[in-house]
């Protein structure tokens, strides 16, 4: 019989206080080994979400980063990943929601636990699609609507 | 005979839901469509390690990082981190916020009229010790008020986030203080549809650990899900 896990409660808006700490420097961006993923996380309104913090996990990587003002994310991480575990903390989620980024179609498509789970036409939206620049990719959140980001239990 | 309801469908009782009308913010944060069940062993069980360099034994005492003591009631919160086996959770890293005394945080975007400490940022680190053991010392963070609803006031709490064998055991909660009168009315605290599960989030008054002329003792514990937590569910129970 297992004990019963603790009940998360909400980042709430002032997490920058505990968790700034572990944020990624940005200082240290666009080393030549890095891939620079940007991108908006939004509401159900569409608007951007100032108050958010993601981290982003792969197999043996950890990065956390907020978002600004405007909603607005970066992260560097290892070139050659082909996927993220992310999670998203903010004011207004009682527990994280969790998602994945693949850096490619080629990787989603390599995937077969999610590329049989996710419904096709939902598939994009874990896809993160070439920026302007070599070895950036932009990767948006969409927390809840018609084109609402696939979450994940577990 | 009743199979004890684990997993999945016991964590609908014991966590909060996504959506929580009556805690304004969920309603255009929460997502609307079913979530996708993955299989737990596709997470990964990668386990961040941090600490060597980022935590110092001042972060442990919220009361010593400035020039002069903040004001307030000095507290003691100790208490130990397991795993849903019931095995410590060693040398995990727990992070810490909080308002002052006065229930305000050191953060610009805090309006609310109540003073600043410049003794007090209410911002903490440690790490769990071989036992899964952690103690640190600070102040009794005040209420405040927020906007969710007329007249809402948060009770008062301290952030905790905490890291354990991988992402699935990642947890961000808040500890709440034994008897306060405002637990009814707070839609984040109700939000837990299990009472005990609501109750375990509120620390216990320790006498053991309270140091006579120094600081109150309180007791949190916290049990992390462990990496493969959930046994295999079946429609056949």
């Amino acid at each position: 019989m297992k004990l019963i896990a603790t009940a998360s409660q909400t980042v709430g808006p002032f997490f920058s206080i505990g968790l700034a700490h572990l944020h990624q420097d940005s200082t240290k961006t666009n080393s030549a080994d890095a891939q620079t993923i940007t991108g908006i996380v939004v509401d159900g309104d569409g608007q951007p979400i100032p108050d958010c913090v993601l981290e982003f996990w792969t197999a043996s990587s950890f990065a956390r980063v907020p978002t600004s003002v405007n909603g607005k994310y970066s992260v560097n991480v290892e070139s050659g990943t082909a996927m993220c575990e992310v999670l998203l903390f903010m004011r207004g989620l009682l527990r994280p929601v969790y998602t994945r980024v693949y850096l490619s179609e080629a990787a989603k498509a390599r995937d077969e636990v999610t590329s049989k789970l996710v419904p096709r036409d939902r598939a994009g939206t874990l896809i993160a699609q070439s920026g302007s620049a070599a070895k950036q990719l932009v990767w948006n959140v969409n927390m809840r609507g018609d084109d609402e980001t696939v979450f994940f239990d577990y | 005979m009743t199979a004890p309801i684990e997993g999945r469908e016991a964590r609908k009782k014991t966590q909060p839901p996504y959506l929580f009308p009556g805690y304004v913010s969920t309603q255009k944060r929460a997502p609307l469509k079913p979530l996708i069940l993955l299989p737990e062993n596709s997470s990964s069980l990668f386990r961040p390690v941090f600490g060597h360099d980022s935590v110092h034994p001042t972060d442990a005492d919220l009361t010593r990082q400035h020039a002069g003591e903040p004001l307030g009631e000095r507290i003691i919160v100790s208490g130990k981190v397991v795993d849903d086996d019931g095995h410590p959770v060693r040398g995990a890293l727990i992070e810490l916020w909080q308002a002052n005394a006065a229930g305000r945080y050191h953060h610009h975007l805090d309006t609310h009229a109540a003073p600043l400490d410049p003794n007090f940022t209410g911002c903490g680190r440690l790490l769990t010790d071989a036992q899964g053991v952690y103690s640190f010392v600070s102040i009794k963070p005040g209420a405040y008020p927020w906007r969710n609803h007329e007249n809402a006031w948060r009770p008062a709490h301290i952030h905790f986030s905490l890291f354990g064998a991988g992402i699935l055991s990642r947890l961000v909660t808040q500890m709440y203080f034994p008897g306060d009168p405002l637990f009814a009315r707070d839609p984040i605290f109700k939000s837990i549809p299990d009472e005990a599960a609501r109750t375990r989030l509120v620390s216990t008054f320790d006498w053991q650990t309270t140091k006579p002329e120094f600081a109150l003792g309180y007791r949190f514990d916290i049990v992390l899900r462990g990496p493969k937590s959930t046994p295999m569910e079946t429609d056949h129970p």
